[in-house]
Order: C-alpha cells, then sequence, then structure tokens
C-alpha cells in the first residue's frame, strides 16, 4: 500500500487526483508533486522496521506512488553503496567524506531509480506506451523498465549520445531515434509524438513520479547516516530531478519525525562549463534559467539548455543554503582519474563532476574540514567508452 | 494604461491559455494567428511587449523578428521579443536569437515565468 493522497502543483499549490493519468499543472504549466499522508504514516510506520526488509528502493514502498504489489516494476534497484573515501579525504584535507555509488544501480545509473517508480505507475494506471527524450542514461533504464513491465517504449536521443546507452535501448527492444539536437530538442520531438500517436510522455517532471524513485536516494542516506543528515550533499544537474528529490525526502523525513537531528545539508548543483543554466541563475540570483545556447561538454547527462523544474531546483539550492558550481570539461576528466586512482571507482562524467566542484568548493573555504560530505557518482564511466 | 502584448500563434489552445494569464494580470491581450498579420498588428498596435511563436503557417517566427527589426516603425525595432518554440529543430533558440528575439523560451510555457519576463521587461522600460 501507499500513503500517496494526492498530486500538487509545485506553484499555486492546486490538488490533482492521482488516481488518474496525470502530467503537469496545464494553469502553470509546472511539475506536480507527490503528497503522501505523513501524519498517518508517521503513525503506522516505524523507520527502524525498514532496515530489515529486502534490499532496495522499494522497502520504501509505503512512501512511494504505487497502490498493488503486483505493479511494482523491479530491477533490484536502490540501495547503492554509501562508501567512505578515506585516500581522497586524506589528500584533500577532509575528514569525512564519502560517495554513494548510484553505478550500482541496475542499467548502470540512478536513473534506474525514477524509471522504476514512473513506469510502475504508468503500468498501475493502464497506460500501454511510453516515451521519452533522454540525454543518454534515462532511455536505456526506460528501456529495461519497460520491457520488464511488458510496455512499448520510444526513445529519443541526441545522436551523440553514448553508444551503450543506444545499444542498451535497442536490446530492451525499444525503438530508438537519434537526433540532431540536444535533449531539449529531442523533447520537443517526443512530445509532438506523443500528442499526434498517444504515447504517455515520462520526460522529466513532466509526469510525476520519476522524482519520487528519486528521492529514496535521501531516504536512504539517512538512514545510513543513522537519522542524521550530512553537511553536504554535491549533486550534479541535468533535469533536476535527483536534487529535488532529495530536498523533498528530507522535508517528508522531518515531518514523519524520523530524523535524530533536522538540521539539512546545504545542497550544491554542478554543471559543466559548456551548459550552465543553473549555476548562471543561481549566480545572478533570478528565479528561472536562460535557455543556455550552444551546449556543449562531454558529461551528455548535463547537456540540459534549461531543466522543466528550473524553478524548483534555484528554490531548493536557495532554501538549503547551498551553492552552484561549474566546472570544465578537463576538471572532470582529472576528477574521473583521481576517483579511480584513488578509491577505486570509474566515476561517469557526471558523477566525476562533483568530485572536481568539491575541489573548488575546498580551495575556496566553503567547506569545511570536519563537515560530513557527500558526493553522488550518478553513473559508471563504463557507459561512457568509445 | 494598460500594457499590450501581441502573440503571434497559430495554435488555438496555446492561445488561449496565454491570454488567460496574462489578462489575470491585466494586460491588453491583441492576437495574430500567423506571421504576415502579426506583422500588420505589431505595426498597427505598437505593442509593449511581442510573444512569438517560431513554427506559423505561413512565415516563420524567424522571418517575423527581421521584419519587426527592420521594420520603419523605430519603436519594433526596440520592442522586446520573446521566442516561444516548441524547441524540436536544432538550433531554435540560437536562430531566434539572431533573428533579433530577446529571450528563448521553450514550451510548456510556465505561466510564472512568462509573467516575471513580461513584467522584467516592462519595469526596464518604463
Amino acid at each position: 500500500m501507499t500513503y500517496l493522497t494526492e498530486l500538487q502543483c509545485s506553484e499555486c499549490g492546486n490538488l490533482f487526483d492521482p488516481g488518474i493519468i496525470q502530467t503537469f499543472c496545464q494553469d502553470c504549466q509546472a511539475p506536480l508533486l507527490a503528497r503522501y499522508d505523513l501524519e498517518k504514516a508517521s503513525r503506522n510506520l516505524d523507520r527502524d522496521a525498514f532496515r530489515v526488509r529486502p534490499r532496495g528502493m522499494w522497502r520504501w514502498h509505503e512512501l512511494l506512488p504505487v497502490q498493488e504489489e503486483e505493479n511494482r516494476i523491479s530491477l533490484g534497484e536502490g540501495d547503492t553503496p554509501l562508501m567512505s573515501l578515506p585516500r581522497l579525504g586524506a589528500e584533500m584535507g577532509l575528514r569525512h567524506l564519502y560517495v554513494k555509488d548510484e553505478s550500482l544501480n541496475p542499467t548502470g545509473s540512478f536513473k534506474a531509480r525514477g524509471l522504476s517508480a514512473a513506469v510502475s505507475k504508468a503500468k498501475e494506471l493502464g497506460i500501454k506506451k511510453i516515451i521519452i527524450p533522454t540525454a543518454g542514461n534515462a532511455g536505456g533504464a526506460m528501456a529495461a523498465y519497460a520491457a520488464r513491465s511488458g510496455l512499448q517504449a520510444c526513445i529519443y536521443m541526441p545522436k551523440d549520445t553514448p553508444l551503450a546507452n543506444m545499444e542498451e535501448s535497442r536490446i530492451a527492444g525499444a525503438q530508438v531515434i537519434l537526433i540532431d539536437g540536444l535533449i531539449s530538442e529531442a523533447a520537443g520531438m517526443a512530445g509532438i509524438k506523443a500528442r499526434e500517436e498517444g504515447w504517455f510522455d515520462v520526460s522529466t517532471f513532466k509526469e510525476p513520479y520519476r522524482t519520487e524513485g528519486k528521492k529514496i536516494m535521501g531516504y536512504e542516506l539517512a538512514e545510513e547516516f543513522h537519522w542524521r543528515l550530512p553537511d553536504v550533499i554535491i549533486y550534479p544537474t541535468g533535469g533536476g530531478t535527483g536534487l529535488v528529490g532529495m530536498w523533498k525526502a528530507f522535508a517528508e523525513l522531518e515531518a514523519l519525525g524520523w530524523l535524530n537531528d533536522t538540521k539539512r545539508p546545504r545542497m550544491v548543483s554542478v554543471q559543466a562549463e559548456g551548459c550552465a543554466p543553473v549555476i548562471r541563475a543561481f549566480e545572478k540570483g533570478a528565479q528561472f534559467c536562460d535557455y543556455w545556447v550552444g551546449a556543449h561538454t562531454i558529461a551528455s547527462g548535463l547537456r540540459v539548455p534549461k531543466s522543466f523544474a528550473d524553478q524548483i531546483i534555484l528554490r531548493d539550492l536557495r532554501d538549503s543554503h547551498g551553492n552552484a558550481v561549474a566546472v570544465g570539461d578537463d576538471e572532470i576528466i582529472q576528477a574521473q582519474k583521481q576517483l579511480a586512482e584513488t578509491e577505486g571507482i570509474f566515476a561517469a562524467p557526471e558523477g566525476a563532476a562533483t568530485l572536481a566542484a568539491l575541489i573548488h568548493l575546498k580551495e575556496s573555504g566553503w567547506v569545511q574540514p570536519n563537515e560530513w560530505i557527500v558526493i553522488f557518482n550518478t553513473g559508471t564511466g563504463l557507459k561512457y567508452l568509445k | 494604461m494598460a500594457h499590450k502584448i501581441l502573440y503571434v500563434e497559430d495554435n488555438v489552445d496555446n492561445m488561449i491559455l496565454v491570454r488567460r494569464a496574462l489578462e489575470a494580470r491585466g494586460y491588453e491581450f491583441i492576437w495574430a494567428q500567423n506571421g504576415t498579420s502579426g506583422v500588420e498588428l505589431a505595426e498597427t498596435n505598437m505593442p509593449d511587449v511581442i510573444l512569438l511563436d517560431i513554427n506559423l503557417p505561413d512565415i516563420d517566427g524567424y522571418e517575423v523578428a527581421r521584419r519587426l527589426r527592420n521594420s520603419g516603425k523605430s519603436s519594433l525595432v526596440y520592442v522586446p521579443i520573446i521566442a516561444v518554440t516548441a524547441n524540436a529543430l536544432r538550433g531554435d533558440a540560437e536562430k531566434a536569437l539572431a533573428a533579433g528575439c530577446d529571450v528563448y523560451m521553450s514550451k510548456p510555457i510556465n505561466i510564472r515565468e512568462l509573467w516575471a519576463r513580461v513584467e522584467g521587461f516592462l519595469s526596464s522600460v518604463a
């Protein structure tokens, strides 16, 4: 069962019925977020009971949006390792440095979480065919979960997306359409096909449930840190579901009364210098991002010229007293090497970008040696081999 | 007097959504359903801000923007133009800015962002 009660527009606050297919608020053209009866959940659920359940994201099923167990489409996502980085920490003068390694998810990236939740809910709502624009890993994840659920899948991706993403999508039976453009253009084309042919669009934040899968990263962190949260979380930002999802998780955990200390982390958004709309808007004090013209970076997951949820991302960063850092591709490559050499982790470029950002933050004094810091590796570097 | 906003857009559903949003803020709303009539309406009505869809049935939004910027009416050379597109073609944003648009927004148009951008332009003009 789930304690899901309604969906709420992130801007006007209007409520929507989660028992029928929903996309985004048609009045505001803004994302919907899932709301739960946390008061009731708090009375009925014991946070410590979750630890002994079978591992994986769905052990938190009461706080995920799917009603019936038979509709949960799982490939074993979630419960990725939170590892200390003692050698890297010593090199950098940071005593409590950790990585949450999302590369251990099915399909090799954090996208598995969001797509597991979204595809499961789509199945529960009777949807038969789903479509997605992707910078790479989300497409591969959607193809896998669609295959497991028996849904038809169609994927639009830039033609320079890593080969692994194309092949994993095709082998899972998805229709893959390569486009000469970026994810934003893929989104435009997928949207047109969805309207014309009746596909359900699971683009980032254009349906409400991918965020729910991603938020479980926040629940796992809280549990792993014994119901206290780290001081700083450094996270790569493309569409922003992970960052928004975790911030949502922390609010839910506080409402549930499960945190021993309600002090929230400072959230850091990391983007590439060649595509940094969030960083630019954050630095300007803007409410929205300007569309980033001429986006380019080796971190394909960060080539997102403007997120549909840009205002939520910016709001969450500011509410957390966080920061936003742009890093160069050369710094990403160097950080990828450093993480592999010191700790044996072959990170995706997007994940390595978080280490590159941490180096900046340490040099500037924004993070302190005694702080508890978590960087996120969002995928495996193996998927980016030429 | 209410500020005038011209929306050049062939899709009636999009037009209704934007009209409702802008009229709720007290703006006078003018609508052109294709590029040619958009240029004509701009020349006769002198809007304070123009929202311009790129995919239009006759001339495209880039051409509309170029004609407005080269218009004999001096106010149209400087009127803020917000390009609005479904962003289905490579380089839409780049082309829109090169044609003379000031800002690029992709559909679906976030209404609060639209309000903020329109208000931003009007306050900088005032």
